[in-house]
């Protein structure tokens, strides 16, 4: 048979496409999923940070039946900077958030937070205000990055690091609630429950910021560590939401929205959606949606109110315009 | 309190292998046991001494140190182990290996291939990719405190016998730090301009940063970096920010006897100062000026 070179390069992009697929099988990219047949969502409206929250969050919790009785909480938020503006979780709703925990029957509430970029993690939970909520018997706060830390593999391998060392308060919790602030993010897009738990590397070991994660690929980094620490509930903080070029140095968006979820995937998904954004179009969801949670609408059971398109969506540096649901 | 009595909680923490952890684990961290062993060498030599032969253990064949017990890689703490060590004047050959380890040590971004890409089509952040320095982590770019520290690492060590490897790598790193200086002085973690917005200088970040450039040419930069911390240190309330600012201020020969006051009321007797890195750190910030500053540079 002869082969012409049309022939042989249809021939090439066919054994390619075989072997891309026999490498998918023989080695997955990740060794857990989490998906179930449905995900709950509930979004509470809460037009300021205020002593009510607490209230509100509780009512919101109990709709979820959550066993939390006898365990050990682990509270993740989004501590940053000592910067202002809507930077970092708001400390009202992590305190709220913590007291609700006991009051369903916590043993105890870790919160637990690695700045990424400030190295003095007592400058920024003063800066948050989160030193009052600390006095509180069973709320203490760990810096997790100087925690006794432990090797682990990796369940996921799309940053090909293999493993990492992660903090023991994180490894030995029962429960891992993620507090995102509701952000846009100049290199991920957003930040949201996934995104937030680069705050669980440690930066004595990996440095402030944590830029190897950035060398090994955010979106690949986020999927790993997800995938190996997972997250059993999300409460993100979309009441100050930012939008332009977050992480820090956005602009202050009212959203007035706090997004309940049992669901990594889930939440962020509704929570970009809330931004006006394609969850598709987000790497880090759209390939998460696969193991970590679900991504799609219909796999997504609302509890409270459902999810509208925002009025005007969060604005986006040009490089993430990508990012903007088409209107049907 | 005096800081020779703060050393007592520190000494009760001393882990069985002579080092420290940060917060009571048994995980001994090379941060806190060089800072610790700093703090506690003149009213506390033995403890000091259990404290260097843990870091003697610790160092890698190759020179360099990891962060803490238990990891095997490379890190900035390399840099940190040898001020500390460079205090005692002993322990030639644990020094000299951390030594050349330092000088080949490189940022990612020294590579040819990321300094052009820096340069061409990655012009977010902007910065002078030819001015490289340390990273905290092989592997990764270099930042402004493991560069610091770095800097000041090989300017002590060579104090008496320079080469010019050890010249061209603090050169390099020198300007590395300039350039990525703040805007209007300071520094942040290691950019300065993010998608054209100007960063916020961190204080610790600017403190340390600062030491390292304590003998180069008071440029303006480091005239308005100096002016920024003195300002930010009169109103910052942690532990660790307020130690930094006064290590650093008191080699540039500012008044640090307000700081002094203020750093000794907010850490009462250091019970309440969980960190033991933070601990050792405010020790030495209280010692400014009754012992040989360890982080100074005699050239």
């Amino acid at each position: 048979m002869k082969l012409d070179r049309r022939r042989f390069l249809g021939s090439s992009v066919g054994v390619a496409a075989v072997a891309g697929a026999t490498t998918e099988w023989v080695w997955p990219k990740y060794t857990v999923s989490f998906l179930r047949p449905h995900s709950s969502v509930a979004v509470l409206n809460a037009a300021e940070y205020s002593e009510s929250i607490e209230g509100l969050l509780l009512d919101g919790l109990r709709l979820f039946r959550l066993q939390v009785l006898g365990r050990s909480i682990l509270l993740k938020p989004n501590l940053v900077e000592d910067l202002p503006g809507p930077v970092n979780t708001n400390s009202t709703l992590i305190g709220a958030a913590a007291r609700c925990f006991l009051r369903l029957g916590a043993v105890r509430v870790v919160i637990g937070e690695g700045p990424g970029h400030q190295r003095d993690t007592e400058l920024v939970v003063q800066a948050a205000g989160l030193k009052p909520h600390l006095a509180e018997r069973q709320i203490e706060f760990v810096d997790l990055n100087r925690d006794e830390l432990r090797k682990v593999k990796l369940k996921a391998n799309y940053s090909g690091l293999g493993e990492l060392w992660l903090p023991r308060a994180v490894l030995e919790s029962d429960f891992v609630v993620s507090m995102p602030k509701v952000k846009t993010h100049h290199w991920a897009g957003v930040t949201l429950s996934l995104k937030n738990m680069f705050g669980v590397v440690p930066g004595m070991k990996y440095g402030w910021p944590k830029n190897l994660l950035h060398w090994t690929g955010i979106h690949e980094s986020i999927l790993d560590i997800c995938a190996t620490v997972p997250i059993h509930f999300v409460i993100a903080d979309g009441i100050t939401a930012m939008e332009g070029n977050g992480p820090l140095q956005g602009s202050p968006r009212q959203l007035g929205k706090i997004v309940l979820a049992d669901d990594p995937v889930a939440a962020d998904a509704t929570c970009a959606r809330l931004m006006g954004f394609d969850p598709l179009r987000v790497r880090h969801l759209s390939e998460g949606g696969h193991f970590l949670g679900n991504l799609r609408e219909d796999r997504i059971r609302m509890l409270a109110e459902e999810v509208g398109a925002p009025t005007r969506p969060f604005s986006v540096l040009p490089e993430f315009r990508y990012l903007l649901a088409v209107k049907g | 309190m005096q800081p020779n009595s703060l050393a007592g909680p520190l000494l009760t923490r001393q882990l069985r292998s002579g080092g420290w952890s940060y917060f009571g684990s048994q995980q001994s961290s090379v941060e806190a046991t060089s800072l610790a062993v700093m703090a506690l060498s003149t009213e506390s030599p033995n403890a000091a001494r259990s404290g260097f032969d843990q870091m003697l253990d610790l160092q890698r064949r190759d020179g360099a140190w990891p962060a803490f017990v238990g990891d095997s890689e490379a890190s900035w703490t390399t840099a940190l182990a040898l001020c500390a060590l460079n205090g005692t004047g002993e322990f030639t050959s644990a020094r000299e290996k951390a030594f050349h380890w330092l000088v080949e040590e490189r940022g990612r971004e020294a590579h040819w291939l990321w300094r052009w890409k820096f340069k061409t089509t990655d012009r977010n952040v902007r910065f002078n990719p030819d001015k490289y320095g340390w990273p905290w982590i092989s592997g990764s770019a270099s930042w402004v405190i493991p560069t610091a520290f770095s800097v000041i690492a090989i300017k002590q060590f060579t104090v008496c016998n320079r080469s010019d490897a050890s010249e061209e790598r603090i050169r390099l790193g020198v300007e590395m730090l300039l350039d990525r200086a703040c805007v209007d002085g300071g520094w942040n973690s290691g950019n300065s301009v993010v998608y054209g917005v100007p960063l916020r200088p961190h204080v610790e970040a600017t403190a340390v940063a600062l030491l390292a450039l304590q003998d180069e040419q008071r440029t303006e930069m480091i005239q308005k970096s100096l002016s920024w911390l003195r300002q930010n240190a009169a109103s910052v309330d942690s532990v660790s920010s307020l130690a930094w600012s006064i290590l650093s201020l008191f080699v540039y020969q500012e008044p640090i006897g307000g700081l002094k006051n203020r750093l000794a009321t907010v850490i009462g007797d250091g019970r309440n100062i969980r960190n033991n890195a933070t601990l050792a750190t405010a020790i030495l910030a209280l010692k400014c000026g009754e012992m040989i500053h360890p982080f100074e540079v005699l050239r």
